[in-house]
C-alpha cells in the first residue's frame, strides 16, 4: 500500500518535475539568471535585481519587458531574478518575500492589485530595499514609478476618435473594474471629450466595464448597446486593442465595421492589421522595450545609491490617492493610418502580418 | 438448462442429494479467503449448492455471509480461492462475469438506482432496445407490468422513481429483478427484510417454485425459521468460518442456534454452555 | 407509507389537487414548465424596462447567438453533475480548442482552402481527447472530479498562454466565420420555415407513435386534449420562433452592400432581407436532439443516470461504470469543441481569454435548468433553458446599462434563489 503511494506520488512529482522544465524560461519559484559578465561600468557589479511579474503569462511581458529590463541590468553587471504571481495578489506578496530573501537590493514590480501590494512595499522599503512600480502605480510614496502615462493614452485615444467623429453618439468599452488603469484611460479620454459632453455634441449611449478585458464579453456588450441605440453609434472608445476586437466584431455582424471609429492601445498585431484596413481608427502602441530599459536602468542607478527623486528624467507624479511619487513616464505613440511606418521600422510587427487584406499602396506602409 | 427435466422432480432435500451423487454440484466455492485489512471476512470457506436445493446461510452479524455471497455475485474479489460452475472453474472479477454464468442477486441493500422507474431498475444493464439499439421503454414496462403482476399485484406506481415507493415495494422490484432473467443459481440476501405477513408468503412460495423449477439458491436470512422452512440444507457460518453444514433431518432449530451463538458443532457443546442458550 | 388513495385528501386541497393531477395526467415536466415561466417573466420585465427594446426580433435573435456556446457545453455538463462529477476545466478547455483552431486557420494552413474543415476535424478530435483523458483520470485513477478537472482548468489555459504568447490570431476562414452567426451565417427565410415545419411534424409524430405504442401495450394513455394541447403548443412554439428568427432583417448597411454586389437596385425604404435562424443556433439545436436523445433513449444515458442514483447498484447491475464516466467526458470535450468554434468564430478571432468563466457560466446554467448536485437528476432543455436564462439576465442588463459589477450580484441572487425555490418546491412534493 504504501509502495503503491509513494510510487504515485513519485510520479507526479517526475511529471510536475518534467512540465515545468520543458515550459522554458519563467520558472516558477525565483530563477536566478546571472546575466553577463560585468563588461561595462561594471558600476552596480553584485547587484541582484527582483522582479516580481503578476502574469507573466501575458504576451507583452514575457516577448518584450522582460528581455529589455534583462539586458538593461546585464548592461551594467548586475544580476536578474523573477517570481510570476499568476494573477494572484497573494502569491505576489510571498513572491516579493521570496525575492528579499534572496538578496534581493532593488525590486521591480508590476502590481497584481496596486492597493493589495502596499504592505509588502512597506515592508521592502522599511529594509532599504528601493521599491520600481512598473507599468502599474504603487500608492506609496517611497516607490518610484515607472510607466506609460495611462492617462495621456486615454487622451490620444480620445483626439483620434473625436477628430474622427467630432459630434455624434459614443460607446465607452471600459477595462475591468479591479484594474486602476481602467480609470485612468477613462479620465485621459473625458478630458478631451468633455467640452463636446457638456454641449450635447457628443452623447454618452453606452458605457460598461468588462470583466478581466474579455474580447468576447465586449463582443456581447458592443451587440447590446447597438440593439438599444438602433445601430446609431458613431463612435467607440474602447480601452484596448482585445475588446477592440470584439467590438469590430459586433460592428462587422451589422455591416458598420468601417464606419464606427475605433479605438484601443497594445499593438496588438490584429488590431495593427484592423488600423491598416481601416476598421480601427488608433491603435496606441507603447513600446514596451522603452519601458524595460527604463526600469532596468533605474534600478542599476538604485542599486548604487541613487536616491528615487535623482534618479536621471525622473520627476514628480501625484497620485490620485494623493501621493507625490517620483516617476518616470514614457510617451507612447498612436497609430493611424498615417504613420504605420513606425511599427514597421521599429521591428514590431512584420508587414504581411500588418498588411494582410489591404490592398497595396492604399495607405502609406502597405 | 439441461438439468431441467431430473431437477423438477427434486422437490425434497433427498432427492437432491441423490442427484449430487451422479452429478457434480451446480456451484462449489473452494476455500474461498476475503480479507479486510487484516480482518478474515471469509475464511477458507468450502461450499457447495445443488440444483433445485436451497442452501441457507446463517450466522450472527459480521459471520461472513453476506461477503460469501458477494463473492460469488461479483460484488467482492475473493483473496484465494476457487469457485466452479457443474464443476468447472470460473473466474467471476465483476458482476457481468457472475450473470454470464446465470448468478443473480437480491442484495440486501435491494441495489436499486433511486431516480429511476421499476422498468429502469429492474432491466439495469440489460435493457431491451430496438433495432438501431434505442432503449425500448415500452417493451421494458410491458415486461415489468407482467412479472409485478405475479409478485405484489398490489404493484401500480410504475411511472415513479423507486424513491418514491414504499419498502416492501422497492423490495418486491429487486426480487422481481432477479427472477426475471432465468437466473440458475439465485443468491437471495434478507429478501423478506422489509416485506408484510402477505408479500413474505408470497416470497416463500415464490422460492419454492424456482426450487421446484431446478433453480439452486443460497438463502440468506436472521431469520432462522424461515431458513429452516424453505432450506434443504443450512450452513452456519461464525466469525468467516463455516461451522458446519446440517440437513434438517439431523439438526433440530436449537441444534443450529447454538451454533450461531457458539460457533461450535452441537457435540462439542457442552451442557451448561447449551442451558446458558436456551434460558 | 403505503399507497395513498385517491380519496383521502381534504375537500379543501380539492382544487388545487386538480390541477396537479391535471398537469400530472399530461406527463409534461412541471420544472420544465416552472423555468419557461420564469423565462417569461425575465422577459417581460426586461421589455417593460427597456421600453419595448427586448421583446424585439433584433434582440431575441442576438440573445439566441449569445447563448448558443454556453448552452451547447451545459447540455454536457448536465450528465456529467447527473453521474454525480464535475467539469471545472470546461472554459479553460474551450479557449485553448478555439485557439489551436485558430492556429490551424492563420499559421498552420492558411492557404488551404479546407482549411475550416481542417480545423474543426482537430478541434473535435482534440477536445474528445483532451476529455478522455480527463476521464480517465477520474475513473480509473479514482481521483476526484473535481480536483482533476480544476488541474485541467489550470493546465490548458496555462498551454494555451505557453505557445500563445497572448497574441491574437485574426482573421478566421470565411466558411468557418458562417459557425459564428451574424446574418450571412444564418438559414435565411425559407430553410427557416422548413425547420420549424420540421419541427412541427417530428413533434406530432413522436405525439402519435408513442400514443401508439402506448395503445399496443394497454397502458393507460393520455387524455387526447392533453396530447393536443401538447402538439400545438409545441408547434406554435416553433413557428414562433421562425417567424421572430425570419422578422430580422439584415442590418441597412449589409443589405446594402449586397444589393450593390448583387445588381438589385434597392426598393425605397432599403432592401429587406429576413435572417432566419444563425448557424451557431441550429447547433445548438442539433446538439439539443441528440444529447436528449442519448440521455433518455440510449443505454448509455440510463447508465448515467443509474450511476448518479446510486453508484454502487450501477456496478452490481453489470453496468462498467468506469468507461461510462470515461465516456461522458469524450461527449464534453467534444461539446467543447464545438463551443469553442463558435465561439471564435463568432469573434473572427483566437483570443487566449476565450472562455474565461465559462466554467461557471455553464456550471449555473445547467444548475438553474434543474440538474441536482446530488446526483441522478437532470435534463437536457432544461440545461439549455438555464443558458438562455443567464444570458437573458446579462444582455438585459446591458441593455439597460447595468453595469458589470451589479450584473454579478444579480445573476449570483437569482442562481441561488432558483435553486433555493426549487429544492423547497420538490421538498413540499415529496409530503
Amino acid at each position: 500500500m504504501f509502495v503503491r503511494r509513494m510510487a504515485a506520488i513519485t510520479a507526479v512529482v517526475a511529471i510536475v518535475a518534467a512540465g515545468c522544465s520543458s515550459s522554458g524560461t519563467p520558472a516558477p519559484a525565483a530563477s536566478v539568471a546571472a546575466s553577463g559578465g560585468g563588461t561595462g561600468a561594471g558600476s552596480a557589479a553584485g547587484c541582484i535585481v527582483g522582479v516580481s511579474w503578476n502574469n507573466y503569462q501575458e504576451e507583452r511581458w514575457a516577448k518584450w519587458d522582460e528581455p529589455a529590463i534583462k539586458a538593461a541590468l546585464a548592461a551594467a553587471g548586475a544580476t536578474y531574478i523573477s517570481t510570476d504571481a499568476k494573477s494572484s495578489a497573494a502569491t505576489q506578496t510571498t513572491d516579493i518575500e521570496n525575492l528579499i530573501s534572496q538578496k534581493a537590493k532593488v525590486l521591480i514590480i508590476l502590481a497584481q492589485d496596486d492597493s493589495a501590494i502596499k504592505s509588502s512595499v512597506a515592508t521592502a522599503t522599511a529594509a532599504n530595499i528601493p521599491v520600481i512600480a512598473y507599468d502599474r502605480l504603487i500608492e506609496d510614496p517611497k516607490a518610484f514609478y515607472v510607466s506609460f502615462d495611462n492617462v495621456e493614452v486615454g487622451r490620444m485615444q480620445a483626439r483620434a476618435v473625436f477628430k474622427a467623429v467630432p459630434k455624434g453618439n459614443y460607446v465607452f468599452i471600459k477595462g475591468d473594474k479591479a484594474d486602476a488603469n481602467a480609470r485612468f484611460l477613462k479620465s485621459g479620454q473625458d478630458e478631451i471629450i468633455k467640452a463636446a459632453v457638456d454641449s450635447k455634441d457628443i452623447v454618452n449611449v453606452g458605457e460598461t466595464n468588462t470583466d478581466a478585458w474579455t474580447p468576447a464579453k465586449a463582443q456581447t456588450e458592443m451587440e447590446q448597446f447597438l440593439t438599444a441605440n438602433n445601430n446609431k453609434v458613431d463612435a467607440v472608445l474602447s480601452e484596448n486593442d482585445g475588446m477592440a476586437g470584439g467590438v469590430v466584431a459586433a460592428l462587422t455582424a451589422q455591416g458598420l465595421q468601417g464606419k464606427v471609429a475605433v479605438s484601443g492601445q497594445d499593438g496588438d498585431a490584429a488590431a495593427l492589421n484592423r488600423v491598416a484596413l481601416g476598421t480601427q481608427t488608433v491603435d496606441v502602441w507603447k513600446d514596451s522595450r522603452m519601458l524595460g530599459k527604463a526600469a532596468g536602468e533605474a534600478a542599476v542607478q538604485l542599486c548604487n545609491g541613487t536616491t528615487v527623486d535623482k534618479i536621471s528624467g525622473a520627476s514628480p507624479f501625484t497620485t490620485p490617492g494623493g501621493n507625490t511619487v517620483s516617476s518616470v513616464l514614457l510617451k507612447a505613440d498612436p497609430i493611424d493610418q498615417t504613420n504605420l511606418n513606425d511599427v514597421l521600422s521599429a521591428g514590431w510587427i512584420t508587414k504581411d502580418v500588418l498588411c494582410k487584406g489591404v490592398t497595396a499602396g492604399k495607405v502609406p506602409g502597405c | 438448462m439441461t438439468i431441467e427435466s431430473s431437477a423438477t422432480t427434486a422437490t425434497t432435500a433427498t432427492a437432491a442429494a441423490a442427484i449430487a451423487a451422479d452429478q457434480p454440484p451446480l456451484v462449489e466455492m473452494r476455500d474461498i479467503r476475503v480479507s479486510f485489512g487484516g480482518v478474515h471476512a471469509v475464511d477458507h470457506v468450502t461450499i457447495d449448492l445443488h440444483a433445485g436445493e436451497v442452501v441457507g446461510l446463517v450466522g450472527g452479524n459480521g459471520a461472513g455471509k453476506s461477503t460469501l455471497m458477494r463473492v460469488l455475485s461479483g460484488a467482492t474479489p475473493a483473496d484465494s480461492g476457487q469457485i466452479l460452475i457443474e464443476g468447472k472453474p470460473v473466474t467471476i472479477s465483476n458482476p457481468r462475469d457472475a450473470k454470464t454464468y446465470g448468478i443473480e442477486t437480491i442484495y440486501q441493500t435491494l441495489a436499486l438506482a433511486d431516480n429511476i422507474d421499476a422498468a429502469a431498475n429492474l432491466f439495469l444493464g440489460r435493457e431491451l432496445t430496438s433495432r438501431l439499439g434505442s432503449l425500448d421503454d415500452g417493451a421494458m414496462e410491458a415486461a415489468t407490468r407482467k412479472i409485478m403482476f405475479r409478485l405484489n399485484p398490489n404493484f401500480k406506481n410504475f411511472k415513479v422513481p423507486v424513491k418514491s415507493l414504499s419498502g416492501g415495494q422497492r423490495q418486491s422490484v429487486a426480487i422481481a429483478r432477479a427472477v426475471h432473467f432465468n437466473a440458475r443459481i439465485l443468491i437471495m440476501d434478507e429478501p423478506t427484510a422489509a416485506l408484510g405477513p402477505a408479500e413474505t408468503a408470497q416470497v416463500r412460495d415464490l422460492v419454492r417454485q424456482l426450487k421446484a423449477e431446478g433453480i439452486g439458491i443460497f438463502l440468506i436470512s436472521h431469520d432462522i425459521h424461515d431458513v429452516y422452512d424453505l432450506s434443504d440444507r443450512i450452513s452456519v457460518m461464525y466469525h468467516g468460518r463455516v461451522v458446519d453444514t446440517v440437513t434438517k433431518d439431523k439438526s433440530s432449530t436449537d441444534d443450529i442456534l447454538a451454533m450461531i451463538i457458539m460457533g461450535k458443532k452441537p457435540h462439542e457443546v457442552t451442557s451448561e454452555e447449551m442451558a446458558q442458550i436456551l434460558a | 407509507m403505503t399507497q395513498a388513495s385517491p380519496g383521502d385528501g381534504l375537500t379543501a386541497e380539492r382544487p388545487r389537487r386538480s390541477i396537479r393531477s391535471l398537469l400530472q395526467s399530461t406527463e409534461v415536466d412541471t420544472r420544465l414548465l416552472g423555468m419557461i415561466l420564469a423565462l417569461a417573466i425575465i422577459w417581460v420585465g426586461f421589455n417593460i424596462m427597456s421600453g419595448g427594446l427586448f421583446l424585439t426580433s433584433r434582440n431575441l435573435w442576438n440573445l439566441s447567438v449569445q447563448s448558443s456556446s454556453i448552452a451547447i457545453m451545459a447540455t454536457g455538463m448536465v450528465l456529467i453533475i447527473v453521474s454525480r462529477n464535475i467539469d471545472l476545466s470546461v472554459g479553460s478547455l474551450l479557449g485553448f480548442l478555439g485557439y489551436t483552431m485558430a492556429m490551424v486557420q492563420v499559421v498552420w494552413f492558411p492557404t488551404n482552402p479546407l482549411t475550416w474543415l481542417i480545423a474543426l476535424v482537430v478541434g473535435v478530435f482534440l477536445g474528445a481527447i483532451i476529455g478522455g483523458f480527463q476521464g480517465f483520470i477520474i475513473a480509473y485513477g479514482k481521483v476526484p472530479a473535481f480536483i482533476v478537472t480544476l488541474g485541467g482548468f489550470l493546465v490548458w489555459r496555462g498551454l494555451l498562454f505557453e505557445y500563445a504568447l497572448g497574441q491574437t490570431l485574426a482573421p478566421m476562414d470565411p466558411t468557418f466565420q458562417l459557425l459564428g452567426g451574424g446574418p450571412t451565417g444564418s438559414l435565411g427565410e425559407s430553410y427557416s420555415w422548413i425547420v420549424g415545419i420540421l419541427a412541427c411534424l417530428g413533434i406530432i409524430y413522436s405525439l402519435i407513435s408513442g400514443r401508439r405504442r402506448r395503445r399496443g401495450y394497454g397502458f393507460p394513455l393520455r387524455p387526447r386534449w392533453a396530447e393536443v394541447t401538447i402538439g400545438v403548443l409545441g408547434c406554435g412554439a416553433a413557428l414562433g420562433a421562425v417567424w421572430v428568427a425570419n422578422n430580422y432583417f439584415w442590418p441597412v448597411e449589409l443589405a446594402k452592400s449586397y444589393a450593390q454586389t448583387h445588381n438589385i437596385v434597392e426598393p425605397p425604404g432599403g432592401l429587406q432581407i429576413p435572417t432566419g435562424i444563425a448557424f451557431p443556433v441550429l447547433i445548438v439545436l442539433v446538439v439539443g436532439l441528440v444529447m436528449s436523445f442519448i440521455a433518455t433513449r440510449r443505454r448509455f444515458g440510463r447508465y448515467v443516470f443509474a450511476i448518479g442514483g446510486n453508484p454502487e447498484a450501477a456496478e452490481l447491475g453489470g453496468i462498467n461504470t468506469r468507461r461510462t464516466i470515461v465516456s461522458t467526458y469524450v461527449l464534453m470535450g467534444i461539446l467543447c469543441s464545438i463551443s469553442a468554434a463558435i465561439s471564435t468564430a463568432r469573434l473572427n478571432a483566437g483570443v487566449t481569454s476565450l472562455g474565461v468563466q465559462n466554467e461557471l457560466d455553464v456550471i449555473a446554467a445547467a444548475v438553474i435548468g434543474g440538474t441536482s448536485f446530488s446526483g441522478g437528476i437532470g435534463t437536457v432543455p432544461g440545461a439549455i433553458l438555464g443558458a438562455v436564462v443567464m444570458q437573458s439576465l446579462r444582455s438585459g442588463m446591458v441593455l439597460l446599462r447595468v453595469d458589470s459589477p451589479v450584473q454579478d450580484i444579480v445573476v449570483g441572487c437569482v442562481l441561488v434563489a432558483a435553486v433555493g425555490l426549487d429544492t423547497f418546491l420538490r421538498r413540499g412534493n415529496k409530503r
